[in-house]
């Protein structure tokens, strides 16, 4: 064969590299069956970040008493927010830890393993809300799964000595955190949520619904302050940082944050509510929307098309 | 917060053990052939398994088979050293790594790579990664196609072209 002196120059690796590359995955945690992400974990992962990053701006700057919660948070609206991944990413590896940086989190319940149920009503008396069903999904698709997470809570207390460095770190020197923030707390309630699993094969589209999450944070409190410290972390310009965050209603909007070069979102209207859907740049995406006091997410290898035709045949 | 949609972890599953079985050769002489050394085809490698195992959570079993992946990463691995290297071919810088074989296979085989490696050199990028991607990976040309954006067809008549050229220089 012409080639054949091409294949003959292949070798095996050495026995001595192989068991130490993969001793060294091992080392990192590698099991010998590992559990890959499914194409919804990221948007899946986004939604419940929505919660962490919106939540990052909503602390009170009163202690926690009995009176102290003046105001609630409730998602109604959800907006997108483009950032950049590989800022977040050297900002995690320069240490920088997300979920602490604005102060201690407290867990108030022990998180519990989700509970399987064979029928979606049922699901839904067990998480306290009425489950909707898809009067239409994807041809080939079936209900494989419906799961139920308990609701959860956590407490946290703001300290902001670690954002105040990262601010420094950053060069951020026209931003401004709010006074007598250190020390206060703010109840952060994540709902029992439903989440029910269609599959074709191997492929799988995700519908979750859920009561809104709810913060509880005092009224007269400055989150747009608060929030554009977040923004400018997250990479956005002073003007842009300061725009937005005067622009959004805090109280009631979930901001998703979006790779910027991973995907693209716009609102979309859902059977009357408005909804925010993400178009990954390769292909399915994530619609997101509130009605009812109920929120809903959907994840799916799908177009925007068929995105949204299944979530307006909820029933 | 990831923990709380278990049900969603669950969709696709990856056999770590066997893909390491089956692509590490692969992989590893993807990057000899590539950059006709062994020890920085280790490096590499190591780098490239290392890159999947943390960045796992972002492969799609929708979109490309798991070794389309992997070769994804493991290209963009290469792009980054060669760029760093400013150089293709570093073969003044060949080292000599334990392996199979006598010590004279080994000789006659490190010889052999280095000559390849020197051929390559004369050719364009695209067609030193075709080479490294058939012979080094062992790829079909559909996979080839797939992770170059080049068609089958054309992956196909490149590679028996540059096949012809270095049969004839050999």
């Amino acid at each position: 064969m012409e080639d054949q002196f091409l294949h003959d120059l292949r070798r095996a690796p050495s026995p001595e590299f192989a068991s130490r590359l993969r001793a060294g995955l091992r080392a990192q945690g590698t099991p010998s069956r590992a559990r890959g992400r499914s194409p919804a974990v990221p948007w899946l992962a986004a939604a419940a970040a929505i919660a962490m990053v919106s939540f990052a701006f909503l602390f009170p700057e009163v202690r926690v008493g009995a009176a102290a919660f003046l105001d609630m948070f409730r998602v109604v609206n959800f907006a997108g927010l483009r950032f950049d991944p590989q800022r977040i990413a050297g900002l995690k590896a320069s240490g920088v830890d997300f979920p602490s940086l604005l102060g201690q989190v407290e867990p108030l319940t022990e998180p519990t393993a989700p509970v399987s149920y064979a029928d979606a009503s049922e699901a839904g008396q067990a998480a306290g809300i009425q489950v909707r069903l898809p009067a239409w999904v994807p041809p080939g698709y079936t209900l494989a799964e419906t799961l139920v997470t308990a609701e959860h809570s956590a407490r946290v207390t703001a300290n902001t000595a670690k954002l105040q460095t990262v601010l420094d770190a950053l060069a951020l020197d026209d931003v401004r955190l709010p006074d007598g923030l250190d020390g206060q707390v703010a109840t952060v309630h994540l709902p029992a949520i439903v989440g029910m699993t269609y599959r074709d094969g191997d492929r799988a589209l995700h519908l979750i619904e859920a009561r809104s999450a709810e913060v509880s944070f005092p009224a007269g409190f400055d989150v747009p302050a608060l929030a554009q410290a977040g923004l400018r972390i997250l990479g956005l310009d002073r003007d842009e940082a300061y725009r937005m965050a005067n622009s959004i209603d805090w109280r009631n909007t979930l901001v998703v944050p979006v790779p910027v070069d991973a995907a693209s979102f716009r609102q979309v209207n859902v059977a009357g509510a408005d909804g925010l859907l993400i178009e990954r740049a390769r292909g399915g995406g994530m619609l997101l929307w509130s009605t009812g006091g109920q929120m809903y997410a959907l994840s799916a290898p799908l177009g925007a098309e068929a995105l949204l035709e299944m979530a307006q045949s909820l029933q | 917060m990831s923990e709380r949609f278990p049900w969603a972890q669950a969709a696709a599953e990856i056999d770590w053990d066997a893909a390491y079985s089956e692509l590490l050769p692969r992989v590893y002489n993807y990057f000899r052939y590539r950059l006709g050394n062994d020890a920085q085809a280790e490096d590499l490698t190591s780098r490239t398994f290392e890159k999947a195992w943390t960045q796992r959570g972002r492969y799609r079993r929708d979109l490309a088979g798991f070794s389309t992946w992997l070769f994804s990463i493991a290209r963009n691995v290469g792009v980054d050293h060669l760029r760093a290297q400013r150089r293709h071919l570093p073969l003044e810088a060949a080292n000599h790594v334990a392996a199979a074989g006598t010590p004279q296979d080994h000789a006659t085989h490190e010889s052999d790579l280095q000559r390849l490696a020197a051929l390559l050199q004369r050719l364009p990028t695209r067609e030193q990664e075709l080479v490294a991607l058939k012979y080094g990976a062992e790829a079909t040309n559909r996979a080839i196609a797939a992770l170059t954006g080049l068609s089958e067809s054309n992956v196909g008549t490149i590679l028996h072209r540059v096949v012809l050229e270095l049969r004839s220089a050999w």
